[in-house]
């Protein structure tokens, strides 16, 4: 049987999968609208479609699809062991997209979902609700949780939205971690002293390498210049740090970079990690053999997997050391294991 | 390998003609065989289909590569115009809706399938067929989900006394290019290559087995990073022989898989 000529990537979000009973909210009929020459499923529930067994996770993340729904169960979780609290008397990660946009060959969402498609939980109404009995005391909120929330701003508008209730409410902090450039939607809304952004960066090799689809670091860096221009609070975050044999070059040279351009004063933090996995996530991981990011040979600990502690403190001094050409040492975050 | 799976003669025998298939007699079900090539007849109902499809897939197991493709005749709503092809997203079978991945941009019309248990003679909200329920249950067992594909042509408006067996040759006949067009998309989405190739698995699995299964494993890791790092990574980094003290083996190992993973 002849085959014919290679196939053309179908474009993002061919197909709307969408839960019947949210066809006609507000933001669904808003999301419809931008896609209008996708093609529309009605189904009845999200996981019909997100949860199917035998899915691809590498076939579709050439073709991602779009699946809108309302989420049931709890939208807020409570911070884990892998990421920085920040001392805030409560820690959450919202969930109200499941899911990324981009491809990074480390990201744990590949261990953690049987799709490589996006869930957009359209009720972020009832998140709000679920956040407000918390918020007599300081309460910190993760809002790209399994997700880039920026990535996908100009679709959902949940950034916005979070923003707008966080005036509300003084004693919520926000944690907006990001990889986008794109930052139409902070500029909407009002600079608060409450909100942090926190980007990811990393040497354009290790972009190249293993964040398919994300912006450039000369593009991050161009978001990061503005934010702090229209008054945004900042962090930068070299975290996870990929080790590769060119991490003495590339990632001291990143810093560099980086404060060359954007002035190290206007920064609340500079965070640097090394990259860290569950075991069980890593696991997952090299069942799709999809990068050598999976095959490293890492120590385990505590169901773990992080560099061999050698390796990671030669990530660790190295980056600290050159950091702290530019910033004093309170104001640099690292993420060590607890041994 | 490509699959088809039909669920009549008359659906089959355009495909035969094209792809130069001969029958066969390994199963127990009507099917033909080609270089490249199964079609398997089904029979009627979604037991028939998904007993049949298991029989085949059991007999000849897939491939990372290979695609499966049910190609049919329909019965459908009116808006549907006679002749047409369809290719199916979702699979309609009472509760259960199935959902074959798209994961290729294509040019063909897409719906909503209902898979029913008799020829149906008034209007559904979607065209019906009566096999691809079962096919994909029993399919999806074998394949990943964007391997398989529903291609449908429509055959009449729910009036099934009017097909033909003469008007479902036609039908079938008249899309064989799409039929090519669809396995060529589907081919070309496929990504789940091997990592090393026949003789290279056979060289690496000879070699693990002189070490134990944790050592083996960690191998195995370390070869993987190093295929992924550099696609051109060759295996000649194994020794001819092995010293036979287990210790000295262990340090041999070690070294090899730090030189792998540097
Ligand atoms: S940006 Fe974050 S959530 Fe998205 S793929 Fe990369 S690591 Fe995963």
């Amino acid at each position: 049987m002849k085959t014919s000529s290679p196939a053309s990537p179908s474009k993002l979000f061919s197909h709307l999968y969408i839960e019947k009973s949210i066809f006609d909210h507000p933001k669904t009929e808003a999301i419809r609208t931008k896609f209008a020459a996708s093609r529309v499923v009605l189904i009845d529930h999200y996981k019909e479609v997100f949860n199917r067994p035998n899915q691809s996770f590498s076939a579709q993340s050439q073709s991602k699809k779009l699946i809108l729904a309302q989420r049931g169960g709890k939208f807020l979780h409570e911070g884990s062991q892998y990421s920085d609290g920040f001392d805030h008397q409560q820690f959450f990660y919202a969930s109200s997209v499941m899911g990324c946009l981009y491809d990074c060959d480390y990201c744990y969402l590949q261990g953690l979902y049987p799709s490589a498609n996006t869930v957009v939980f359209v009720n972020l109404e009832d998140a709000f609700a679920e956040l407000l009995p918390h918020l007599h005391q300081d309460t910190l909120v993760a809002t790209s949780y399994d997700t880039d929330t920026m990535a996908i701003e100009s679709l959902t508008h949940q950034t916005q939205e979070w923003l707008l209730f966080a005036r509300e409410h003084p004693r919520l902090h926000l944690e907006i971690r990001t990889k986008s450039a794109n930052i139409k939607g902070l500029k909407h809304a009002l600079p608060s002293e409450r909100v942090t952004l926190a980007w990811t960066l990393s040497p354009q090799y290790i972009i190249d390498r293993y964040e398919h689809a994300t912006p450039s670091l000369e593009k991050r860096l161009a978001a990061i210049r503005e934010a702090i221009s229209i008054g945004w609070k900042v962090r930068i975050c070299i975290d996870p740090v990929i080790y590769t044999d060119t991490f003495d070059l590339i990632y001291p040279d990143l810093i560099d970079t980086i404060f060359s351009t954007v002035d190290p004063d206007s920064i609340e933090h500079l965070t640097l990690g090394s990259f860290r996995l569950s075991q069980s996530h890593l696991r997952s991981l090299k069942k799709l053999r999809r990068s050598d990011v999976a095959f490293y040979p890492y120590t385990v600990y505590n169901e773990m997997a992080t560099y061999p502690e050698t390796v990671e403190s030669h990530i660790l001094e190295t980056l600290l050391a050159k950091a702290t050409h530019y910033l004093p040492a309170q104001r640099i975050r690292t993420w060590q294991r607890q041994s | 390998m490509i699959y088809l799976i039909t669920a009549l003669d008359a659906e089959a025998r355009p495909l035969c003609d094209r792809y130069k298939l001969k029958r066969s007699n390994a199963l127990p079900y009507t099917l033909y065989t080609g270089e490249n090539t199964v079609l398997l007849v089904s029979g009627m109902g979604k037991t028939n289909a998904a007993m049949a499809v298991s029989a085949l897939l059991g007999w000849r197991l897939p491939s990372p590569g290979d695609i499966l493709i049910n190609m049919g005749i329909c019965g459908a709503p009116v808006n549907y115009p006679i002749g047409d092809a369809l290719l199916i997203h979702q699979i309609i079978d009472g509760d259960r809706h199935y959902y074959p991945d798209i994961l290729y941009a294509h040019s063909l019309a897409e719906t909503s399938l209902i898979c029913v248990d008799i020829p149906q003679s008034s209007p559904q909200e979607y065209p019906v067929d009566m096999e691809s329920a079962g096919i994909f249950q029993a399919a999806s067992k074998f394949f990943k989900l964007h391997q398989i594909g529903f291609l449908k042509i429509v055959s009449d408006h729910c009036a099934p006394d009017t097909v033909t067996k003469e008007g479902v040759i036609r039908l079938i006949a008249s899309h064989l290019d799409t039929l090519d067009y669809v396995s060529g998309l589907l081919t070309d989405v496929q990504t789940d290559h091997a990592l090393f190739s026949q003789s290279e698995r056979e060289e690496i699995d000879s070699f693990k087995s002189h070490f134990t299964k944790s050592q083996g494993d960690m191998l195995e890791d370390a070869l993987c990073f190093a295929r992924l790092k550099n696609s051109d990574f060759s295996l000649d980094l194994f020794p001819s022989s092995l010293p036979n003290s287990k210790r000295e083996r262990g340090i041999l190992l070690e070294n090899l898989i730090t030189r792998l993973t540097l």
